[in-house]
């Protein structure tokens, strides 16, 4: 089991009042799954992949991640895990603007202690696998969007994580380029890579094999997708 | 992360806002720079002090005529006063203790004339031992010995300037030359002296180098005072052992010659080292206002760095966020932005070094202030604005450590 969660809570102090977002939620998922999960804007779905990325800890419940309970970790273990574990891929990129392609894949490299050469190595070994070969060395700004994706989703790789973790990956992206990117992450999960989508529409969702829907902050529904969408 | 790595970034950091981080680095330059100044300028101040108090000998107690007027003479002979006389100096020789030697000098303003060219100079008869003792050097010849001083030989020693001016490639040594209606055999030239510039009690400034040193029993003998009232002789220059009984021997001779004068305020006494000290005091205080107004501009300068690295902070929430999701510990975000700090006072700190240099040598050169550079300012100076970096660099950095990354990463 990759991520076991049971009854986990969170809820945000405002004010005085505790402003309750996830109301017990119990959860699994196996290794190379590949899982949607979908809701609408304010379902929860985001709180849930912050949980799932350990940037943010639930309230209550419990969270092991390959078998560890996540929330006895300190800072910096948490930080370890994201590095070596967590591969994120976000709506708008998040690349640091001021550094290069190449230079934004490595970073992970760099927090995991890795030489210079060894991080050049698998920076470009992964910038070759998402199919970027060229504009390696061209600042974010100089990029096209499904260009920018595609670093972003070697950075993620590049540390070999447990999980991939992508939230909207298409959101910011026309839809000839969506698919393309909706391809990668199917070829990435047949070579046994584990996928959570995180998307409100059902489109994206149906490329995944498991859908999850969320409903104000519980699991409204949980069953194979039928209807894998395989046209690229 | 590794430091290198850090390195890199805040420097390529510093070059994406080249204006900006330049203002920010302002107050550490002017910091720097005047801290590198204001040491270099106290510092030859108190090398001129130093050299000034030497020559009149740190171990010397002077006692000296006042300059007094015709009819204010007349007053203090009135008075019984006999004026500062051979006696006076043989009874502190005899009663105080602890003295080394004791030195004597009478003088005359006159000319000195070679052949058709003269020079106006102070005509000094000194006891033998008064050039050694006040560590005058020869550049040429004898000093004036025992047995010349004796049998009052009619011999004289020139200083550089005099003979400069009589002699222009002739050795003066062996020369006669000719002091009111009294012929002279030179047998030295001294070495130039550093020109006394300052009035000090009774001692007024004067060109040293133009002075013309005979034996005081010569000068005696010949050279008779044109005033009667007129002191025997104008200085008495008393050397003690221990420079710690300067001013408890000074004490006891003012209460011998007080006596002797009955109680006459016609003589003066100075203490070069007490002087030295004095003025070293005061310096001290001097210098410490300076050192507090460089330190203020440090701090000042340290401030603006907090205050744009608060900023810098503020505006890189989002990449503050992306770092730790992808494995920045807090640690990481903390020395990324400490030494981002650091480098901004660093590079402060040396271009502060350049114009502190700078500012320090046009002082000595377009102006009469002596200043003098020494190692451990400029070492100061540039640890000082890297400990102002790392301090204010602190809490900035600090802050963005503790930044949530989940609100970060969102942060628009």
């Amino acid at each position: 089991m990759l991520i076991s969660i049971q009854n986990l809570t969170k809820s945000y102090a405002l004010g005085d009042t505790d402003i309750p977002v996830l109301h017990g939620i119990d959860l699994e998922i196996e290794k190379n799954e590949y899982v949607a999960i979908m809701g609408p804007s304010g379902s929860g779905k985001s709180t849930l992949m912050n949980i799932f990325g350990l940037l943010d800890n639930p309230s209550t419940g419990e969270y092991y991640f390959n078998g560890i309970n996540v929330s006895g970790l300190d800072d910096d273990s948490l930080s370890g895990m994201r590095n070596k574990e967590i591969g994120f891929i976000f709506q708008n990129f998040n690349l640091l603007p001021r550094i290069n392609a190449l230079q934004n894949v490595e970073l992970p490299l760099v927090y995991a202690g890795a030489t210079a050469s060894e991080r050049r190595e698998r920076a470009l070994s992964a910038l070759d696998r998402v199919g970027l070969t060229d504009r390696i060395h061209h600042k974010p700004s100089e990029l096209s969007g499904g260009q920018k994706q595609r670093v972003a989703i070697a950075r993620a790789l590049v540390t070999n994580p447990g999980i991939l973790l992508a939230d909207e990956p298409t959101g910011a992206l026309d839809s000839k380029t969506g698919v393309d990117i909706m391809r990668l992450f199917d070829e990435l999960h047949k070579e046994g890579n584990t996928i959570i989508l995180i998307t409100h529409e059902q489109q994206i969702a149906n490329y995944a094999y498991r859908i999850i829907h969320i409903l104000d902050g519980i699991i409204h529904s949980d069953v194979p997708n039928n209807n894998k969408r395989n046209n690229f | 992360m590794q430091l290198g790595e850090n390195v890199r970034l805040a420097v390529s950091g510093l070059l994406d806002h080249k204006f900006r981080s330049f203002l920010t680095m302002l107050g550490i330059i002017f910091g720097v720079a005047s801290v590198i100044a204001m040491l270099s300028i106290g510092e030859g101040a108190k090398r001129e002090a130093i050299a000034k108090y030497q020559d009149l000998g740190i171990k010397n107690i002077i006692i000296r005529e006042k300059s007094l007027s015709d009819t204010e003479l007349e007053e203090v002979r009135a008075k019984f006063s006999p004026g500062l006389t051979i006696q006076d100096a043989e009874v502190i020789e005899e009663i105080v203790p602890g003295i080394v030697r004791v030195a004597l000098q009478a003088e005359i303003n006159s000319e000195v004339k070679f052949y058709d060219k003269s020079v106006k100079s102070t005509v000094i008869g000194v006891s033998p031992d008064f050039l050694s003792m006040m560590n005058y050097q020869l550049q040429n010849g004898d000093m004036i010995n025992q047995k010349q001083y004796d049998q009052r030989h009619k011999i004289c020693v020139l200083g550089a300037g005099v003979a400069n001016s009589l002699f222009k490639n002739e050795d003066p040594v062996g020369k006669m030359v000719k002091i009111e209606d009294q012929w002279l055999e030179i047998v030295g030239v001294l070495e130039s002296k550093t020109l006394f510039t300052e009035t000090v009690g009774e001692l007024a400034a004067r060109d040293l180098n133009t002075d013309v040193y005979l034996p005081l029993s010569t000068f005696l003998n010949r050279f008779p005072r044109e005033n009667i009232l007129a002191n025997e002789i104008q200085q008495i220059t008393v050397q003690v052992e221990n420079s710690n009984n300067l001013v408890e021997a000074s004490k006891l001779i003012n209460e011998i010659i007080k006596r002797h004068h009955f109680n006459n305020d016609d003589y003066g006494i100075v203490i070069p080292y007490e002087l030295l000290k004095q003025e070293e005091k005061e310096r001290q205080i001097y210098n410490f206002l300076l050192g507090a107004i460089a330190a203020i501009s440090l701090i000042v300068g340290g401030i603006g760095i907090m205050n744009i690295m608060l900023a810098t902070v503020m505006e890189r929430t989002r990449e503050i966020g992306i770092r730790r999701a992808i494995g920045a510990r807090k640690v990481d975000i903390m020395s990324q932005f400490v030494t981002e700090a650091v480098a901004i006072s660093i590079t402060g700190g040396i271009i502060g070094v350049f114009l502190g240099i700078t500012l320090s040598l046009s002082v000595s050169l377009f102006t009469d202030v002596n200043t003098y550079i020494r190692l451990y300012s400029v070492v100061l100076a540039f640890a000082f604005s890297v400990i102002v970096g790392i301090a204010f660099g602190y809490l900035p950095a600090k802050n963005a450590a503790n930044l949530k990354p989940v609100d970060s990463i969102r942060y628009e």
